[in-house]
């Protein structure tokens, strides 16, 4: 450049770049950095602690993949995502559009089923621990209501955990969802639903012909969001069952943090880690698409 | 206005809905009753009756208890540091790159912004591993700061994101108008754009100052020594002490009483704004 001074979009937008630094420092160092380096060291054998590291290929997948609890773990995760986002959304959008029509009251309602999202999760699970252990809450009811042969260990049982822990989840999360869908039909105009009236539409005509395409938006976002949530979602599974009995109710999230933390085998939890990556940004872009693709379809 | 007395077909429909809702609402919100009626029996009492809606003994050793098992003074301190921390690193490192970004129209920051956003959805669990070794190495475990590093880095794409988004909207007329009164790009984001930022910064202390008080993965991985513990990470420890069977009852009860109370306390002070910064962050996202 020389002597030529700069013009001065140019001095702008330079100075602009001081702005930007702090903050993309930070998430460089502490975020990205990290990320690549999970990518980089899953195919060596890297254990954090000694300096030097060898490149040993998929080896880490391989291991990780083959070990025998592996197929129960992934089995577990795929079952709370395929039974906890229809069965949430579905829930949700129909709470929401009950709150909608309830007028004034829906104002109590609403914050009733969203509080329990404000809890912490440990929180959260340590009270429906006390509802599903074998002295808990639900087999007092049971027993007090002569339903004794259905009382259980239900945390306990194989073929109860994962129910009883996709039904926490939703109770957890439902009011959060029911916002961002009731947000969704605040947006449709009142006028479109007193003109269906007119036309004489049953009010399930109107659910699916009206409502649902025009909040399409939200369905797409509730979607998505809620996939990436329960792949990753950590807390509430570890303090309710810890992944047990056995790996009955262990996830990929959960995997990774007792291959690191707890068995100390740094590198499986790496390709684990990176294994639960591409799982999660996998699903998100091919929802994201045929989601889109709908939303136009639509318009 | 007169209005024909019986109810049409339409009001009784909704009417009925409403009940319904209210019937639900209450069945869900009852695990919570549970929590705060039980914390107030006696320990018999729960053992004996759990079911029963109404304590017919009251005390309060059940939270006393808790809270001195506890040590809540010092968790709760703990938990109000780190929260400060990381919410004073999002708002000031993200307002101010979100600023610089919005103003600049160049490809790089574009370019840095694509990256941003691209993360948001990607698994903390990824970046995890080397992040626990990396602040080994730059002695940071076990710091209040360390932990606070690593809320910001984590959400700090998202928080970008939603400051960008409403900046965006701002008049550029505003700024180019501050430039010609001799106002600098810091000036004229510290009078110009940041009173205009409130609103979003609520919407980023709701739905990031809130899972960050509530979180237990980052502080048990970050925050080994227990003086330094956060509320969850006290009260999953400290439960998780008496074994699977849990027959501390009356602690389990006194302890998510205690530890859920500061935010109970904001929601009912706070209500509307928790629903609106929900939503806000919805529509942006």
């Amino acid at each position: 450049m020389g002597r030529r001074k700069l013009s001065q979009t140019q001095r702008r937008q330079l100075s602009c770049i001081w702005f930007v630094l702090p903050a993309l420092a930070v998430v460089f160092v502490f975020f990205l950095f990290p990320m690549l380096r999970s990518l980089v060291y899953s195919f060596t054998n890297w254990d954090g602690i000694a300096l030097t590291s060898r490149w040993v290929g998929l080896k880490n997948f391989a291991a990780v993949v083959t070990d025998p609890s592996f197929k129960q773990v992934l089995f577990n995760t795929l079952y709370l995502t395929v039974i906890y986002v229809p069965v949430l959304n579905v829930v949700a959008l129909l709470f929401a559009v009950a709150v909608y029509n309830s007028g004034k009251a829906g104002n109590v309602y609403k914050s009733m089923l969203f509080f329990p999202n404000l809890l912490s999760m440990t929180v959260i699970a340590l009270i429906w621990r006390i509802i599903y252990i074998h002295d808990g809450l639900l087999n007092h009811f049971l027993r007090a209501v002569g339903l004794k042969a259905l009382v259980q260990d239900w945390l306990g049982t194989v073929a109860t955990v994962l129910p009883a822990m996709s039904l926490t989840i939703i109770w957890f999360a439902v009011g959060y969802y029911l916002l961002i869908y009731l947000a969704g039909l605040n947006t449709v105009p009142v006028e479109i639903y007193e003109c269906a009236e007119v036309e004489g539409v049953r009010p399930a005509q109107r659910l699916f012909r009206i409502t649902i395409p025009l909040i399409a938006p939200s369905i797409t976002i509730n979607t998505v969001l809620s996939t990436i949530g329960i792949i990753t979602l950590f807390d509430l599974p570890f303090v309710l069952t810890r992944g047990g009995p056995g790996y009955m109710s262990e996830t990929l999230a959960l995997h990774v943090y007792f291959y690191a933390f707890v068995q100390l085998k740094t590198s499986y939890a790496l390709a684990l880690a990176v294994i639960l990556g591409l799982f999660a940004t996998l699903i998100t872009l091919i929802q994201l698409r045929l989601l889109r693709r709908r939303e136009e379809a639509v318009l | 206005m007169k209005r024909p007395k019986r109810f049409g077909y339409r009001q009784r429909a909704r009417l009925g809905v409403s009940l319904l809702m209210a019937l639900i609402s209450l069945l869900l919100v009852l695990p919570l009753w549970y929590v705060l009626n039980n914390a107030f029996k006696v320990e018999k009492e729960i053992l004996r009756s759990p079911l029963l809606l109404l304590p017919r003994s009251a005390t309060l050793d059940n939270v006393a208890n808790a809270f001195k098992a506890m040590k809540y003074p010092q968790r709760f301190l703990n938990s109000t540091i780190i929260l400060a921390l990381s919410c004073a690193l999002l708002i000031c490192l993200g307002s101010l790159a979100a600023f610089g970004i919005a103003m600049a129209r160049s490809r790089f920051l574009n370019g840095v912004y694509a990256v941003m956003v691209a993360t948001i959805t990607l698994p903390f669990q990824l970046a995890m591993v080397p992040l626990i070794f990396l602040l080994k190495g730059l002695h940071l475990l076990n710091t209040y700061w360390g932990t606070a590093l690593v809320y910001s880095a984590w959400f700090l794409p998202f928080v970008i994101f939603l400051y960008t988004g409403f900046i965006r909207t701002i008049p550029r007329e505003l700024e180019e108008a501050g430039r010609v009164d001799g106002c600098g790009l810091l000036r004229s984001f510290l009078a110009i754009h940041l009173p205009l930022l409130k609103s979003v910064t609520g919407t980023v202390l709701i739905l990031r100052g809130v899972p960050i008080w509530n979180d237990l993965l980052v502080p048990m991985i970050t925050l080994t020594r227990s003086t330094l513990s956060t509320l969850p990470l006290k009260l999953y420890s400290f439960i998780g002490a008496y074994g699977a069977s849990m027959t501390h009852w009356n602690l389990v009860f006194g302890g998510t009483f205690i530890v859920s109370l500061p935010i109970l306390l904001a929601f009912l002070f706070l209500q509307r704004y928790f629903v609106r910064g929900v939503v806000a962050g919805a529509i942006k996202g």
